[in-house]
C-alpha cells in the first residue's frame, strides 16, 4: 500500500503527466449504455478489485470512459431509471463493466436527492437540513434512494441530465438506479436558530407590530454510504 | 373528451375592461395559471377575445388543480427504514437472562 501511494505521488509530478484533459480525475461512467465504449476497457482492468492507482497507470484508456454519451441521454432519456418498474428492469452493460472500477475504491461521495434539493453526502456527514422533517423522531433510520451522482476519488456514476420544465410539462430529473448504492440517514434531532424579531410598522400608527419567527430543522447522520457490487444487483432480482 | 389547456403568459392590464372580464370568465386570474375547458363554440370564443395573453392546447384529458401540483411536487427522495419506537419495543420484548 505504501510502495503504491508512494508510486502514484511520484507519477503525479507535472512534468510526467499526459496533458490535463487527459487525466482521468473527472472519469465518468454513465448508466446509459454507449457502444463504442465498452470494448476499450482491457479485460485486467475490470477484472481488478484492489487496484487504486490504475487510473494514473491508464490515464488514456480511463479519459476514454470520460468522454459521456450526454447527448444521447438527453435524447432518449432511460425512463427505468427514473421509476422503477414491478419487474427488475436489466443493469446497463456499461454499468455492468464498469461498476467495479468504482466500487473498489471506497470512501464515496453521493449527491442525494431530498425533496428534489441535492446534497452532497458522505460517509459520517452530519446534515442540517433546511426545514423540519415532519414525523421522524430521533433515532429513526432513513433510507435515501434519491441520487444522481456517486463518485470516488477517481470515478463518477451520474445520472442523465435534468429536463427542464416547460409550459407542456413539470422538470423531469433522472435518477440513479437505487438499487446499486445503499445510504443509510439516523435522525439525530432537530436544531432551531435563534429567535428573529421583525419590526412591521404602518403609516402614521404609533404602535410597532413585532413578528417573531424561530425555524427548527431536522439534523441526520449519514451512518452507512456503499455501492453495491454487480453480484449483488444481479442477485436480488 | 378534448380540452383546451389554456395558461395565461401576459396580463391583461392596460386593456380594455372587456379582455379583463373575457380572462375572469375563462378563470384565469394570474400570469400563468392553466385552466381546462372542453372544447367548445363558447370557450374558442373566448380564447379568441384573449388570444395574444394566452397559450393553447388541445389535451384529451382534464387535470385538477390538485394533480397538476403533485405532477410539479419532486420526489421526497427517502423513506424510513426502521423507527426509533420499534427497535425500544423489540428490546422491551426480548428476554432478560
Amino acid at each position: 500500500m505504501l510502495a503504491q501511494s508512494f508510486r502514484r505521488s511520484l507519477l503525479e509530478t507535472r512534468g510526467v503527466l499526459p496533458p490535463t484533459f487527459l487525466l482521468p480525475f473527472s472519469a465518468r461512467l454513465s448508466t446509459v449504455p454507449s457502444a463504442a465504449e465498452q470494448s476499450s476497457i482491457p479485460e485486467s482492468l475490470v477484472n481488478s478489485k484492489t487496484n487504486t492507482s490504475l487510473p494514473t497507470k491508464d490515464s488514456r484508456t480511463t479519459s476514454r470512459i470520460t468522454s459521456p454519451p450526454i447527448q444521447s441521454t438527453l435524447k432518449s432519456p432511460n425512463p427505468a431509471i427514473t421509476q422503477p418498474p414491478p419487474f427488475p428492469t436489466p443493469l446497463p452493460e456499461t454499468v455492468k463493466t464498469l461498476l467495479p472500477l468504482l466500487s473498489s475504491q471506497p470512501p464515496y461521495y453521493l449527491t442525494a436527492h431530498i425533496h428534489g434539493r441535492p446534497y452532497l453526502l458522505t460517509a459520517g456527514d452530519t446534515l442540517r437540513l433546511p426545514f423540519r422533517m415532519s414525523n421522524v423522531q430521533p433515532g429513526d433510520t432513513l433510507r435515501l434512494n434519491r441520487a444522481t451522482h456517486i463518485g470516488s476519488r477517481d470515478y463518477t456514476l451520474s445520472a442523465p441530465a435534468a429536463i427542464k420544465g416547460t409550459r407542456d410539462g413539470p422538470k423531469k430529473t433522472f435518477y440513479l438506479d437505487e438499487r446499486l448504492f445503499i445510504c443509510r440517514a439516523t435522525v439525530l434531532g432537530t436544531e432551531s436558530e435563534p429567535m428573529r424579531v421583525k419590526e412591521k410598522t404602518k403609516r402614521r400608527m404609533r404602535h410597532i407590530r413585532k413578528v417573531k419567527s424561530k425555524h427548527r430543522f431536522t439534523v441526520l447522520r449519514i451512518t452507512e454510504l456503499d455501492v453495491k457490487s454487480v453480484g449483488d444487483v444481479e442477485g436480488k432480482e | 373528451m378534448p380540452y383546451f389547456r389554456i395558461t395565461l403568459l401576459r396580463s391583461a392590464i392596460g386593456l380594455p375592461a372587456k379582455s379583463t372580464g373575457v380572462l375572469k370568465a375563462l378563470g384565469l386570474r394570474k400570469r400563468m395559471t392553466t385552466v381546462y375547458h372542453p372544447v367548445s363554440q363558447d370557450v374558442a370564443g373566448q380564447i379568441m377575445r384573449v388570444k395574444e395573453l394566452v397559450d393553447v392546447t388541445e389535451v384529451e384529458t382534464a387535470l385538477t388543480k390538485e394533480e397538476m401540483k403533485a405532477l410539479r411536487r419532486p420526489d421526497p427522495g427517502f423513506y424510513i427504514e426502521r423507527r426509533a419506537s420499534e427497535i425500544r419495543d423489540l428490546a422491551e420484548e426480548a428476554p432478560r437472562w
